[in-house]
């Protein structure tokens, strides 16, 4: 072995109170058919060790580093890795997993960290692996099942040892290849059109041939030649960092060209047809303007990376949400992590700096127990809901953030690209001692840009544009990320210091486009920036200018600071151990003038960059879809109905899953994700009391309901905001302080022979928009921030798979006092059980609709009247009920949604673990069609269950006086939950059986 | 008026100080945010400081095992004023991340000579994942713990993946439960107290099957203490996770507030008395 590597290997031991637990979780991951086979598995951490060593020090970092002396044993010469233990001798087989060349490597990372803590001044290179050691039964089965859920091939190697040279067979110290020095490239744009698309395609610029011209025809106006020759650059075509620099800043992912289109918009059903010049204009940022005009505390919108409000006379909350799907489709567990990493800074480049205090994590998967074919280049389902989790889990939770809300939706339009929305809420000072507005950016000309965190790598090369195209087989690996949450925490801590000590001018994070789009972006505000890619650290050498210029790595932040605090922002820097480099100065030269050391690489006009892009014309065309109606069985077969419908995936307990995310850091969580006598209950939205020791809180939650889209992306809306809203309300939100974020994931709605159902998905969108239009107006809830991800179709093997439309809806608010909030779970046996809201005959793409359409083989449909929306009738009743909080009359409060009441009346009595007993005539007089289905199990809107103390029923009916509210029952000491219409039984269940199966579905397994 | 002033360690991925110190404060102390790299440059010294506490988080992402690289950071860095401080008897808390680091780094359950050897570890939890749940303790009443004066039970949220306490020498762990240094056990909420068993307790009642259902434990003096469950993160009554339940609930804080008066309480007599 070459005496500069080093192998250190470290087994957990074994026995005498002693566990692999590692190998125990392993285990539940092997495929079924060969589980049977395994008779023991083990499980190593290996570090292969560039370094220079004597034989002293190599003890020593295995003793004082690597291995814990109490419950770990170690080998130096590779041994362990291969499968020859101290305890157990020969495994019959190991497979060792480790990074491709090139892949963060966390771990790596932290053992060279640890390695300068011990060998001061000695330089080191890490690469860690990990080995699973395999004894069989009888024979060796095939493996190949158990190494495809091991490792991700896109990302990792592996090495398979079982041979007598097992230990020469180690993975060899990942290297990456040299890169060729490339000289920057121009290219030529006089060329006809079919070259200019394939230019485009070849580059992974997602450009149209529109916009292709319009390039084209800048580079052909003699002023710009004119300038161009004067700096030296060829005068009549860009060069590659130009282009891509405009790739970037015009993607679908960063500028919404779907969202500003102009849509011409015809309903087949109504004869309507109209111009709409920007969805996002007209139905968004419109009724926010309007809003903004009665109240005072919408502080910044729409411009920053996310909105902010004045949360009180001395702090402001912002939150944004974003999603990271095609990342996470090709690798779950990267792509999620860098999700909720990216969100996170959003907030930190809020404004001159947030705080994030809160994380809402919302997944839409393929089924977990999917049994059809996976086209090949995609993970099953269960593989990247585990993936994803753990994603999501270790960016949170090691970045300190607890995760307050989320919602795990599954419907197999999924498979192809799952959807993983991150959200993150913020909280800064209104105030910097400086006097300065915290939400307020204010760079200047010559003040220094400089990058903070992390380096520039070949990972992430492409996100953005690759974002905006389809997923295929062929999509590549550097558009997908592994975060780093630490240096990302160091990063965060130093950020938020330098802004108290007023060192931050302006403040941005590097996430899609890199640098090109960061500093691209805030060279708006100073009119321009003069960028030297030479000084940009580097993971690796040999990235060409336009690589440096888009790359995505991760965990940076560009941020502006004077000159004169240049010092002081570098020694806080290295206090942290944080890299900060001068990469670059703004400037109000009216360009984005990028060099390579003296030479200048690129040359973009700021008008140009930021609103050249010409606008798309778009066609969008409306008919309601038709479907069968829904075959409802006899009324006797409601239990098991409901027994079955608790237990779909869309309903059943997420608790293993939330359980493994931290959601009470930070000492604030009020209202936690689960509640009741067992804390095994659902909660609703979250609440925080971020200020420690303080009463006033913050209300998280939110809304989505893809499924009815299926029927009408109107109603699919509006269901999602009222949602959100509900769900706030039955925590006691102060509603008039409350604002949202619109999240939209749609497919691909530009009609084109790829997709020749484009007008009516672009149909469905313009629907969905004026849903968010009708009914934020109505509620008051002007949406602060927002995104957009349109292009949410996977092609495998010539086998289109479209999400259904899809919009998360989060909501922020306010909440006057924390020790009012009211929590989901029945209290007490006596207590009065009531429905506040109407319901209608509303099962049309129902949860049960669904159910039953599976069950029959599609017989029974999904049709029927989706649920409507009553935004008037909605607001009055929530006032009244909040008011009714107040005044403390409320026990609990549970939103009616996902299977209609009886799946929420048996939610409620899982929290007081007792029966109940509930009669719903009452109800039965809202509307001429209902019928015991429809009441028990539509999903009409507007709806709260409510309990209320005996002694206070009297008040509270008194203020509920003027809006539906029913009393339906009463809170039973026992395990029965009895549901009637008068003298008719219609369910009457065991709630402990109910939780059970409830529980089950998503179970994924406690301790052995 | 006499301040007590606590350094409340930041840096590398330590996430809990806002709340530790927020619990000191509300205990009556003066906390300040140290960043550990201040200490070690010389910046800040700890002698200046009255109580110590190493916050929860995940320093360095946990990898190499939890609290080991901090840990070192602490033994290798800054051996001399970490020692001088214990040795001087002043009060040291470790929470979670903090307790997994004085652990490594073997200040805990430690020994009278203050050597800073490993006797100890905490394992990955049994379920093999990390878990955010309520657990009850019990402290042990005879412990020479000044941190657990007074205290029989309370509840607390964990949160972590890797707290399994176990040993390799039983001899040592018989000594550390006659000197009371076991002195914070998981123990069945629905029992009487004292129900403090040595039969590890089912899960969750044992969150992680540590041994004995150790959660914290102390040094010989019982100055050092450190627990993996997060008592900083329950110092207001409404952060139960039950609380809505409480029909006569009485606002204000909570119960597990007292380990931090208590750290706070016996600085002020020390104060008093050097």
């Amino acid at each position: 072995m070459n005496n500069n590597v080093l192998r250190v290997d470290v087994l957990p031991r074994i026995g005498s109170g002693l566990t692999d637990s590692r190998a125990i979780s392993t285990k539940k991951i092997i495929p079924r058919e060969i589980e049977a086979h395994v008779k023991t598995i083990r499980t190593s951490l290996g570090y292969t060790i560039q370094g220079d060593f004597n034989q002293e020090e190599r003890s020593n970092a295995a003793m004082d580093l690597f291995s814990d002396p109490i419950i770990e044993n170690y080998s130096l010469d590779g041994t362990i890795a291969a499968g020859i233990l101290p305890d157990m001798g020969l495994s019959d087989i190991t497979i060792q997993v480790g990074f491709k060349p090139g892949v963060t490597d966390n771990r790596a990372m932290a053992a060279e960290d640890g390695l300068r803590t011990l060998f001061p001044g000695k330089k080191t290179s890490v690469a860690s692996t990990i080995s699973y050691h395999f004894w069989f039964v009888n024979n060796i089965p095939d493996i190949e099942p158990i190494i495809a859920v091991l490792h991700n091939p896109m990302l990792e190697q592996c090495a398979i040892l079982d041979s007598d040279e097992r230990v020469n067979n180690l993975i060899p110290f990942p290297i990456l290849p040299d890169q060729k020095k490339r000289k920057p490239e121009t290219i030529d744009l006089e060329v006809e059109d079919e070259e200019l698309i394939d230019i485009s395609e070849r580059g992974l610029l997602a450009l149209s041939l529109r916009e292709m011209k319009a390039i084209q025809s800048h580079y052909r106006d003699p002023v710009v030649k004119q300038k161009r020759q004067d700096l030296d650059l060829p005068p009549n075509a860009p060069t590659d960092a130009e282009l891509e620099c405009l790739a970037q800043t015009w993607s679908e992912h960063c500028s919404h060209k779907i969202f500003a289109a102009k849509i011409h918009h015809k309903d087949m059903e109504t004869g309507e047809s109209s111009t709409i010049d920007s969805l996002f204009k007209t139905h968004i940022m419109k009724p926010t303007l309007d809003i903004q005009k009665e109240v005072d505390w919408l502080l910044s919108i729409f411009h920053d990376n996310s909105g902010v409000i004045a949360w009180n006379e001395n702090w402001s909350l912002c939150m944004k949400a974003e999603t990271h799907n095609s990342p996470s489709a090709l690798d779950p567990f990267g792509g999620a992590m860098t999700g909720i990493v990216g969100v996170n800074r959003d907030i930190l480049g809020t404004g001159l700096g947030a705080k994030p205090i809160a994380n809402t994590d919302v997944f839409c998967f393929g089924p977990p127990d999917f049994k059809g074919n996976i086209p090949k280049g995609l993970f099953h389902p269960s593989r990247v809901f585990r993936g994803v989790h753990a994603g999501v889990r270790a960016g949170g939770n090691e970045s300190g953030i607890p995760t307050v809300n989320g919602a795990i939706i599954f419907d197999e339009r999924y498979l192809g690209k799952p959807l993983v929305y991150c959200g993150t809420v913020g909280i800064m000072p209104r105030n910097l001692s400086d006097g300065r507005e915290s939400h307020t950016k204010t760079p200047t000309p010559g003040d220094i840009v400089y990058m903070v965190g992390g380096r520039v790598g070949f990972d992430g090369i492409h996100g953005a544009t690759f974002s905006s195209l389809e997923l295929t087989e062929d999509s590549p690996s550097s558009a997908v990320q592994i975060g780093d949450p630490i240096t990302q925490k160091k990063m965060l801590d130093m950020i938020i210091e330098a802004r108290d000590e007023g060192l931050i001018q302006v403040i941005t994070d590097n996430g899609a486009g890199g640098l090109s789009s960061s500093v691209g972006e805030m060279a708006e505000l100073t009119g321009g920036a003069d960028l030297d890619l030479a000084v940009v650290p580097l993971k690796q050498a040999g990235l060409s200018p336009w690589e440096i210029l888009v790359s995505e790595s991760q965990e940076r932040m560009t941020v502006g600071v004077k000159p004169e605090d240049c010092d002081f922002f570098e020694a806080l820097a290295e206090l942290h151990e944080v890299e900060a480099t001068a990469v670059g100065k703004f400037t109000d030269s009216g360009a984005f003038v990028v060099r390579m050391g003296n030479d200048v690489v690129a040359h973009l006009p700021i008008s140009f960059l930021h609103d050249g892009c010409p606008q798309l014309e778009l066609e969008s065309e409306w008919f309601p879809p038709r479907h069968a109606e829904m075959i409802l069985p006899e009324v006797s077969q409601m239990g098991k109905a409901l027994t079955r419908l608790i237990a779909r995936p869309n309903i059943a307990s997420k608790e293993w899953g939330v359980r493994s995310y931290d959601h009470e850091v930070i000492a604030q969580s009020v209202i936690k994700p689960f509640c009741g006598v067992n804390h095994d209950a659902p909660g609703d939205a979250a609440v925080i009391a971020p200020i420690q020791g303080q009463t006033q809180g913050a209300v998280i939650s939110n809304g989505i309901i893809p499924r009815y889209s299926d029927i009408d992306a109107y109603a699919m809306t509006a269901a999602s905001i009222d949602e959100a809203l509900r769900n706030a309300v039955c925590v006691g939100v102060d509603l008039d302080l409350i604002a949202g974020l619109d999240n939209f994931c749609w497919p691909d709605p530009v009609q084109s022979k790829k997709t020749p159902d484009g007008r009516y998905k672009l149909a469905q969108l313009v629907r969905a928009n004026r849903a968010l239009d009708d009914v934020c107006r109505a509620y008051k809830l002007p949406c602060i921030s927002g995104k957009d991800s349109m292009k949410n179709d996977a092609k495998i093997h010539g086998e289109k798979i479209s999400i259904p439309p899809t919009i998360l809806f989060s909501l922020i608010g306010n909440h006057k006092d924390v020790r009012k909030a009211v929590s989901s779970d029945f209290k007490f046996p006596g207590d009065r059980i009531y429905l506040c809201g109407e319901t209608h005959q509303e099962l049309g793409a129902s949860e049960i609709a669904f159910m039953f359409r599976e069950e029959t083989q599609g017989k029974s449909g999904i049709g029927g009247r989706v649920p409507e929306i009553d935004t008037s009738r909605n607001m009055a009743m929530y006032r009244a009920l909040t008011d009714a909080m107040q005044k403390e009359l409320v026990a609990s409060a549970h939103d009616c949604s996902d299977g209609g009441l009886a799946v929420a009346i048996s939610e409620c009595c899982f929290g007081s673990d007792s029966g109940a007993r509930v009669d719903i005539s009452p109800i039965m007089s809202d509307c001429d069609q209902i019928e015991p289905w429809g009441a028990l199990f539509g999903e009409s809107l507007g709806r709260i269950l409510v309990s209320v103390k005996p002694d206070k029923c009297k008040m509270f009916e008194n203020i509920m006086t003027g809006h539906a509210c029913y009393l339906l029952g009463v809170v039973e000491q026992g395990d029965i939950i009895t549901i009637t219409q008068g003298e008719t039984a219609l369910i009457s269940t065991s709630m402990s059986a109910l939780r059970n199966e409830w529980k089950d579905t998503l179970d994924g397994g406690g301790p052995q | 008026m006499t301040q007590v002033r606590i350094a409340v360690l930041s840096g590398f991925g330590i996430n809990c100080e806002t709340e530790t110190m927020a619990v000191f404060e509300m205990a009556g102390g003066s906390p300040e945010k140290v960043h550990v790299n201040r200490l070690v440059k010389g910046d800040l010294n700890l002698d200046d400081y009255h109580i110590m506490a190493v916050p929860g988080g995940f320093s360095f992402g946990d990898h190499l095992g939890s609290g080991r690289l901090l840990g070192n950071r602490l033994r290798f860095g800054l051996r001399d004023q970490v020692r001088r401080f214990v040795r001087d008897g002043k009060p040291v808390i470790g929470i979670c991340n903090g307790f997994q680091v004085l652990v490594k780094m073997g200040l805990l359950p430690g020994d009278e000579e203050v050597t800073l050897t490993q006797t100890a570890s905490l394992a990955l939890n049994d379920s093999a994942h990390y878990e955010n749940r309520w657990a009850t303790l019990e402290f042990d009443s005879d412990s020479p713990c000044i941190w657990t004066k007074d205290l029989t039970r309370i509840r607390v949220p964990v949160r972590h993946g890797e707290g399994k306490f176990v040993t390799d020498d039983r001899e040592l762990l018989d000594r550390w439960a006659l000197r009371g240094q076991l002195v914070a056990r998981y123990v069945d909420p629905s029992t009487e107290y004292p129900g403090a068993t040595d039969q590890v307790l089912p899960y969750p009642i044992s969150p992680n099957q540590s041994w004995r259902n150790i959660a914290g434990v102390c040094d010989p003096t019982g100055l050092v203490f450190g627990l993996m469950p997060h008592p900083e993160a329950y110092h207001s009554t409404w952060l139960s996770p039950d609380w809505t339940r409480d029909d006569e609930i009485d606002h204000g804080r909570a119960p597990s507030i007292t380990i931090f008066r208590n750290a706070v309480q016996y600085s002020l007599q020390y104060q008093k008395e050097n």
